[in-house]
């Protein structure tokens, strides 16, 4: 398990290198600089801006120092909000990001799960029927239609909640975005669920469960729902690393002072440090929640633990 | 009064009726078994009164005085758990994959309401059914025991509540010969020991005469005949039951006349091959050591072993289809090319047919599209129309109506399936052909209709044949000689009598006698 880990965390390495050089060069071949707007800068400002940060340098030495400071924790400063380092704007935005995703994956979690469950105890009934074509109603509604629909309907017109913002402390304003952020995702564990148990529930060593004269209840909780949740899993490790990281448009619905609108308006603005900072993050996210995904992996089914 | 009495027993799912007015009775102590081809209605006769399949059971079933037919769900759970016990036929799939043994084994001692059992219980619970080092099977999960292992591990959770009754539905028809020897005397050992009754499901009718009291014959869901093992199997009164019997290839069969051999045609020589181990270790496991095998024009070769013995992995390296280490294979003494190089001329020679008739075969493609496909690439010479001509002559070769052309793999039965394989592998006028367990996947009569064409080809196309089995009979009935492996070796080779009467080496002795 240690070691396992260790391997995974070796191999990351390599990985995030990879990201960090590609998304270096692909950010300089695209067209303009962070000093482009309206009004073009004198030859000897423009020298000046670019040597006082690194610029001017052949870009395989910028890679290198980029990268060096990397490895010493340090983003480097942002090019367009001046009086900001990259690791202050991300501190600023992160747990803003993690709390709306994380608290998204769970409610997607107990939802999707819950309901892919009910559906494939009572399948071919009405309640299956019912549950499953909600789920394909959810996962058919992108975020920016629900978003503001239930900003009219819970905050405008009940006035239950505020319609929009961030305040730390109040939960009130965690609610219509998490509500929305989670349901399309819901609707997708609700089907996978339900597709998983309805056919572990078929396996031979359902059976033989069965067989022992285990209740109904017992069969599905102890021998039919963890090899139910392998596809469930697989999903999950992409689905977090979206729904932690990539809320930009939640963000943008709910105006939330979240991680993503840094990373548009840091795309908009050729802010290379910026940008890279953000990206090296999500990456190292997508990495760790599929290490977090290859152990539950180990948990529902010990054939795929790593010898 | 019996201890389970089944009466006018019928079950359907849906319209279709699958058992139809089935009558016996299992006293305490007995063994009777079900037998019958496959879809006669035997595993739904042991489990649709119980509850555990889809069938509606209608009629009277009676277990210890208590009726099954209509009683209800909590019902059936609690007798499936006091007085029943179930061994299944797939034991690699027919175990939780995450929960231990001892978690398993654990669930079924206490259903009928004993105390949770000591680690010694359980131990000793293991130990009886002579499952090795027990003490750590307790805290392993099922996919570290091998298939033998974990029918054992079954048979002690099946058996941990002291049922009454033990259904053994095919217990044995996954596992190799002398395991399945093993098992069938442990179920007899310990239904002594508990005077417990044992409803065998089985098509091995060797294994059913030597363990049963009595049988019952089922057809199409139908008792066709029934009464005590010993006269039933010696002399069935009707035409199905002598089918049945016949069908069965026994070692004490004379020995068929089988066609004259000619110059040698195949020669391999210390073939080896390895496969890397999974994982970040670099070591290799040794699937074949330093075997060596010769082939005569016309002969048949039974190549016989345990399941893991290597058998597979030599006849794939020598034919070509699989990795090869070292070793040379030498076709009428030229040397056969590597995997890689080998030409549509040296395919040619050598055709394979595989286990699993309809998984070796496209679901998408029509069968005559199935066996035009090799000679579109072996056989260029031939225009279209040429090869549908050869598609109706080879489907009539291997006793297929020519409508069969037409159809798809899923439309085909599996004994159907096999014959087109064969035909697949004949349209190419091969000189010999691999045949990897081409007949154990299949239902006794089938098997014995399969083994009977390939007879007949072997005479007609004067055929070497390659024939991997764990069945000596079935070895037997088509080969002059016969290797056996073990651990990646041959062990002994020798003509097919000399082996089966004087067996040598002490694992074919093992071998001779499960048969």
């Amino acid at each position: 398990m240690g070691a396992l880990l260790f391997r995974r965390l070796l191999t990351a390495i390599p990985t995030l290198l990879g990201v960090v050089i590609l998304s270096f060069v692909l950010m300089r071949l695209a067209p303009g600089g962070p000093f482009d707007g309206e009004r073009a800068l004198d030859d000897d400002t423009r020298a000046a801006l670019d040597a006082a940060y690194g610029l001017d340098l052949p870009l395989g030495e910028q890679i290198a120092l980029y990268v060096g400071r990397l490895i010493r924790g340090d983003f480097g400063p942002s090019l367009v909000y001046r009086d900001f380092t990259v690791s202050e704007l991300i501190a600023q935005g992160l747990p803003v990001s993690l709390t709306i995703g994380g608290l998204a994956l769970l409610l997607a979690c107990a939802l999707g799960m819950g309901g892919g469950l009910g559906a494939a105890v009572r399948a071919g009934r009405w309640q299956d029927e019912a549950i499953m074509g909600l789920a394909t109603l959810l996962t058919a509604l992108p975020v920016f239609v629900t978003g503001p629909l239930f900003v009219l309907i819970f905050a405008l017109g009940l006035g239950w909640l505020p319609v929009s913002g961030w305040e730390p402390g109040s939960p009130s304003h965690l609610v219509l975005p998490v509500v929305a952020l989670s349901l399309p995702f819901a609707g997708a564990i609700a089907k996978l669920t339900r597709a998983g148990l309805a056919k572990a529930l078929n396996e031979d060593h359902v059976r033989t469960a069965r067989a022992r004269g285990l209740a109904e209840r017992q069969v599905i909780a102890r021998h039919a729902l963890r090899p139910a949740l392998v596809p469930v899993a697989s999903y999950l490790g992409p689905a977090a690393a979206g729904l932690l990281t990539g809320a930009v448009i939640i963000e943008t619905v709910f105006a939330l002072p979240g991680l993503g609108r840094y990373f548009v308006q840091g795309a908009l603005n050729r802010d290379y440090p910026l940008v890279l900072g953000v990206v090296t993050l999500y990456a190292g996210l997508i990495i760790l929640f599929n290490l977090v995904a290859d152990l539950i992996y180990g948990w529902l089914d010990p054939r795929m633990r790593a010898e | 009064m019996s201890l389970y009495v089944v009466e006018e027993l019928s079950a359907r799912i849906g319209d279709t009726v699958i058992v139809d007015t089935v009558s016996f009775a299992v006293e305490a102590g007995q063994c009777v078994a079900l037998v019958g081809a496959s879809g006669s209605g035997k595993s739904q006769t042991c489990l649709a009164p119980f509850g555990l399949s889809p069938a509606v059971p209608s009629g009277s079933t009676q277990l210890d005085g208590v009726e099954l037919v209509g009683a209800d769900a909590a019902t059936l759970r609690a007798i499936r758990g006091r007085d029943v016990g179930f061994v299944f036929q797939h034991p690699l799939t027919a175990l939780t994959p995450h929960l231990t043994i001892g978690a398993q084994l654990t669930e079924s001692w206490t259903r009928s309401g004993a105390p949770t059992p000591s680690r010694a219980d359980m131990v000793a619970a293991l130990d009886r059914v002579a499952l090795d080092a027990p003490e750590d099977r307790l805290d392993q999960f099922p996919h570290r025991l091998s298939g033998g292992q974990r029918q054992r591990a079954l048979i002690a959770m099946a058996i941990a509540h002291r049922p009454k009754l033990l259904i053994a539905d095919e217990p044995t028809s996954a596992l190799d010969a002398s395991l399945r020897a093993e098992i069938m005397a442990l179920l007899d050992e310990l239904r002594r020991e508990h005077d417990m009754a044992l409803l065998l499901v089985s098509h091995d009718l060797a294994a059913v005469a030597s363990h049963a009291d009595s049988v019952v014959m089922l057809r199409d869901g139908r008792v066709e005949e029934s009464g005590p093992a010993a006269d039933i199997l010696a002399a069935p009164r009707s035409d199905y039951g002598r089918a049945l019997v016949a069908a069965t290839p026994k070692l004490a069969d004379s020995a068929p006349a089988l066609p004259e051999t000619g110059a040698p045609l195949l020669h391999a020589e210390n073939v080896s091959v390895s496969f890397r181990r999974p994982g970040w270790r670099r070591d290799r496991l040794q699937a074949v050591s330093g075997a060596s095998l010769a082939l005569a024009e016309g002969e048949a070769l039974a190549l016989v072993g345990g399941s893991g013995s290597g058998k597979s992995t030599l006849a794939r390296a020598i034919a070509r289809l699989g990795p090869l280490d070292t070793g040379t294979v030498r076709w009428r003494s030229e040397p056969l090319p590597e995997r890689k190089r080998m030409t549509t001329h040296h395919r040619r020679l050598i055709q394979p047919v595989f286990q699993d008739p309809v998984a070796s075969l496209d679901p998408q493609w029509r069968v005559s599209d199935i066996i035009a496909e090799p000679l579109k690439h072996l056989r260029p010479d031939l225009a279209e129309w040429g090869r549908a001509g050869a598609v109706k002559q080879l489907l009539q070769e291997v006793d297929l109506p020519a409508d069969f052309a037409d159809r798809f793999p899923r439309e085909l039965s599996g004994g159907q399936a096999q014959r087109v394989a064969i035909a697949r592998a004949l349209a190419v006028e091969p000189e010999m052909l691999l045949l990897d367990e081409a007949t154990s996947a299949l239902d006794v009569l089938v098997a014995g209709r399969v083994l009977d064409l390939l007879e007949k080809l072997q005479h007609e196309r004067d055929l070497a044949l390659l024939f991997i089995t764990h069945d000596l009979a079935v070895a037997k009935r088509l080969c002059h000689r016969i290797a056996v492996m073990d651990a990646g070796q041959i062990i002994e080779e020798g003509p097919t009598e000399q082996i089966i009467t004087a067996p040598a080496h002490p694992i074919t002795q093992k071998l001779v006698a499960a048969s």
